[in-house]
């Protein structure tokens, strides 16, 4: 319990620093107040104008009074609209959270679903024609960057074939289950090549190790089935690098497929990041990054405490340690 | 007899062996070879046609006007626009514009009448510093960092880990976003003026940093309790001594292997950077800015523009990779780390 809080703290601390980082480095940008006034305003103001929106955005104060009154603003849940829409910023991350997550669930979802029996068989027959097949097809599949790959999928499958509609537009998944699953079948596919590359190597080197331990041989001259030894006895122990690549793959893919998103007109957070910081919308960025970085840090911390499910070794670890 | 010296091998599976199968495996292994010849091949021919991308004589065509100092990898010729490669002959390139063959180069050429084969040997050489530099530089901080924490452990270990978490937390590419943006000449979104290479250099140095420095720390960990390094330092050795004596030749196998895999994430970064139109501007060209180019017209089934040097690309990630994976196998330090 009392690493559990420490971990927590330290997590909140990161959270806390990245947020700054990220508000200095907006101040610190090309340009600007020239350029935050300019954006806020429409161009074009007297310099009274200037210093009255200067003093409306708190330009004036220090800049960590500015990141406080930041701060409390997030906390107290009034983040305030953009700048250059006057839309609600809540309203836009509200809008964009959703498709990010259906995009990282069924990129992960799929990768996973093709990389876990893939690696196990492959780990079982080692060597073998399909072992061969699979670790070369797999380390072709990690060479390829996604925006080679969103094309391509793209030009043959909603130009040349018509099967999925371009662009992707998102549908609810209540609404309209069809058109949702639709329009991001092609950005899944997309996100889950290279993440089934990584996670199939993975599984299958741990899977080896696992397999060659005394108490799989143990269990097997028990006469445990093929399919028992593999998934009963011998999945769970390899799955630690698995699960921890997997996790910090949740909170990259969150805010970082934004070339996948823009390929397929996905207004994801990633999209929504990017964009408003080339539109110079500091607060719609500040407000992402803490988002992300929540994310982020929220999930390496269930991770930590999954490894004690997962492995009892590290739990008896903690309570000697 | 044979079975023997397979069960002893690393690689060996707890099945026992067949005769088959032990041929298999060597196999297996000369296959492995073959690739990294293959990959090797193509490395030297990249960096020679890197290096020479300027004077080699690849372009069967002359530019408009042309003198003796003339790239096509820079300007194009415009009667030759979007032409197929010469060995497509199931592209249908259309024709719209200018005369002479439809099928030109060994790429084809691009929107602008470039050819296509020259511009990605011409690219090779920015790609190629840029991932190239940033991975070294990376390293070397990487390294420093990680070992120091995994040595000297305690607060300062701490404090890296920390330091680490918080980059890895920033989401990456507003990181880059950020660097690119904030060292650019403001002058320079008037587009007349090149960007600089290095605020892309140092945007893939912090990004490659946090990965290296906790890969580092491990190793250095599983080193710091070995017995030549106890001895070392109770014969009275300081702790930079240590470090960069006794600990650092260890590693080095196992760096080199990151420092491959590495170089080729970062390729593949530099062209993500490029499709956000961050990278190094146009007229020089890089792989990335070349596929982003090309994507627009994919749609017209004019392919080549977009996946010619997305396969130079690919095959150069690749050969990386494999590169990177024989010297992991080469060194394995499984062993020595349990």
């Amino acid at each position: 319990m009392r690493y559990v809080l420490r971990r927590f703290a330290q997590l909140v601390l990161v959270v806390v620093v990245v947020t700054f980082l990220a508000a200095v480095a907006l101040r610190f940008l090309p340009g600007g107040n020239d350029v935050i006034v300019a954006i806020r305003s429409g161009g074009g103001v007297t310099p009274e104008q200037y210093q009255a929106v200067v003093e409306e955005l708190g330009l004036d104060k220090p800049i960590l009074s500015q990141y406080f009154s930041w701060m409390g603003d997030f906390l107290s849940g009034d983040w305030g609209t953009t700048w250059t829409t006057n839309q609600s910023i809540s309203t836009e991350v509200k809008r964009a959270l959703p498709i990010s997550t259906y995009l990282m669930v069924y990129g992960q979802f799929v990768a996973l679903a093709f990389a876990v029996p893939v690696a196990v068989w492959s780990a079982y027959r080692q060597n073998s024609r399909f072992d061969r097949v699979a670790t070369t097809s797999a380390f072709g599949m990690l060479s390829l960057p996604n925006y080679i790959v969103a094309p391509v999928l793209m030009a043959l499958f909603s130009v040349q074939r018509k099967w999925v509609p371009f662009p992707s537009t998102y549908h609810s998944l209540w609404d309209d289950p069809v058109a949702h699953f639709k329009a991001f079948v092609l950005p899944a596919a997309t996100i889950a090549i290279p993440l089934y590359a990584g996670y199939m190597r993975l599984l299958r080197a741990d899977m080896i190790g696992t397999l060659q331990s005394d108490f799989i041989t143990t269990a097997r001259a028990k006469g445990v089935g093929t399919r028992r030894l593999l998934f009963g006895h011998a999945l769970r122990p390899s799955l630690f690098s698995l699960v921890t690549s997997a996790a910090v793959n949740i909170g990259s893919l969150m805010g970082g497929v934004v070339i996948v998103e823009a390929f397929f007109l996905l207004n994801g957070m990633g999209r929504l990041t990017v964009e408003s910081i080339f539109r110079h919308e500091y607060p719609t960025v500040q407000y992402s990054v803490v988002i992300l970085a929540l994310i982020y840090v929220g999930i390496n911390f269930v991770v930590d405490l999954a490894y004690a499910w997962i492995d009892p070794r590290v739990r008896a670890g903690r309570a000697l340690g | 007899m044979s079975n023997i010296e397979i069960i002893t091998d690393e690689e060996s599976s707890f099945v026992p062996v067949a005769e088959s199968k032990a041929q298999g495996r060597v196999k297996v292994r000369r296959r492995g070879r073959v690739a990294m010849w293959l990959a090797i091949v193509w490395l030297v021919f990249l960096t020679i046609s890197a290096i020479g991308a300027n004077s080699l004589p690849y372009v069967p065509h002359e530019c408009e006007g042309s003198t003796s100092k003339c790239s096509t990898a820079i300007y194009g010729d415009i009667n030759r626009i979007e032409r197929a490669p010469v060995w497509a002959w199931f592209a249908d390139p259309g024709k719209d514009i200018g005369t002479g063959a439809d099928h030109t180069g060994l790429m084809g050429t691009d929107t602008n009448g470039r050819d296509i084969f020259a511009r990605a040997m011409l690219g090779a050489r920015s790609t190629l510093v840029i991932a190239g530099l940033a991975i070294t530089l990376g390293l070397a901080i990487g390294t420093l960092l990680g070992m120091v924490a995994g040595y000297f452990r305690g607060w300062i270990d701490v404090f890296i880990d920390f330091l680490t978490t918080v980059m890895l937390s920033f989401p990456a590419l507003l990181l880059a976003i950020f660097l690119v943006t904030f060292f650019n000449d403001p002058d320079s979104t008037g587009g007349a003026k090149t960007r600089p290479i290095w605020p892309i250099i140092v945007a893939l140095v912090i990004l490659s940093i946090p990965p290296l420095t906790r890969l580092v720390r491990a190793n250095t960990i599983a080193y710091a309790q070995r017995d030549f390094v106890v001895a070392a330092r109770s014969l009275g050795a300081r702790g930079s001594r240590i470090l960069f004596r006794e600990i650092l030749p260890n590693i080095v196998p196992t760096l080199l292997s990151f420092a491959l895999t590495g170089m080729a994430l970062l390729i593949v970064a530099e062209g993500a950077l490029a499709f956000l139109g961050l990278s190094v501007e146009s007229p020089t060209p890089t792989w990335g800015a070349m596929i982003s180019s090309g994507t627009e017209r994919l749609r017209n089934g004019v392919w080549w523009v977009s996946l010619m040097p997305a396969l130079v690309m690919f095959l150069t990630v690749l050969s990386v990779n494999i590169l990177g994976d024989v010297l992991a196998q080469r060194f394995n330090t499984r062993e020595a780390i349990a």
